[in-house]
């Protein structure tokens, strides 16, 4: 199933996903998705305020979405530190803030699945594993 | 002496790990790293994916660092491991 853009008609929130979601989270209007192409999603995200992210937005915001999951940030700051400086310098040189522990295939596809944070829940290191971790450690299971 | 390549990223914290085991490697037995970088030089990361079929079968379907990779037979083996099974692995490759 591809994905598509889909814009809010009343807030010009963003969606990418093969559906709309009936409900915009912003704005609660039912209904009011319209597919609009990639160059009009890009153009309405990249059109706003700087959104360029410093390390500790990001720090931050890793931390709030580890809030309510069975996974938290990493203790150990010396490994986290490297991580961030490794994730920032791929955003930096390659675009997108990839694990700096894999490497990018060069598939679009393939590669959307290398941005920090990744579905690691799914991944060996994790699945199953009392003391699982993404690949790249960032994310360990809660004790 | 077979040719053995680790890929491996600067900022990758399991690499990090793995550097100094491999330095012990290296003067307690014959053995021998080509160490090449793959996030901050294209040429080594090209070279990385062109072994894409050997190593991703035994990297969770990826391209994972550290990998370490035999370039005359393509056997590999991925991520931090302990030092016998890093010497286990590289000795047995001749």
């Amino acid at each position: 199933m591809k994905k598509r853009y889909w814009r809010c008609y009343v807030c010009n929130d963003i969606h990418y996903g093969v559906a709309p979601p009936e409900l915009c989270p912003t704005c609660k209007v039912l209904n009011a998705y319209v597919e609009i192409t990639a160059e009009e999603a890009r153009k309405i995200l990249g059109g706003g305020p700087d959104t360029a992210m410093a390390t500790e937005d990001f720090r931050a915001a890793i931390e709030r979405f580890t809030v309510g999951n069975e996974f938290e940030v990493n203790p150990d700051a010396d490994k986290v530190n490297l991580l961030l400086t490794g994730i920032f310098e791929n955003d930096k040189n390659h675009g997108f803030k990839f694990c700096p522990c894999r490497l990018r295939t060069k598939d679009w596809e393939e590669d959307l699945k290398l941005i920090c944070p990744c579905n690691f829940p799914i991944h060996e290191t994790y699945k199953g594993v009392k003391d699982g971790e993404c690949w790249c450690g960032l994310f360990v299971r809660r004790k | 002496m077979a040719h053995l390549v680790m890929f491996y990223g600067r900022e990758c914290p399991h690499c990090k790990k793995m550097l100094p085991l491999m330095d012990k490697l290296e003067q307690e037995t014959p053995v021998r790293f080509e160490r090449l970088e793959v996030w901050h030089d294209e040429k080594n990361a090209d070279l990385m994916r062109s072994y894409r079929e050997a190593i991703a079968p035994k990297c969770g379907q990826q391209l994972r660092v550290p990998t370490f990779i035999n370039a005359d037979t393509k056997d590999a083996m991925c991520g931090e491991v302990e030092f016998d099974k890093l010497k286990d692995w590289a000795l047995q490759q001749g």
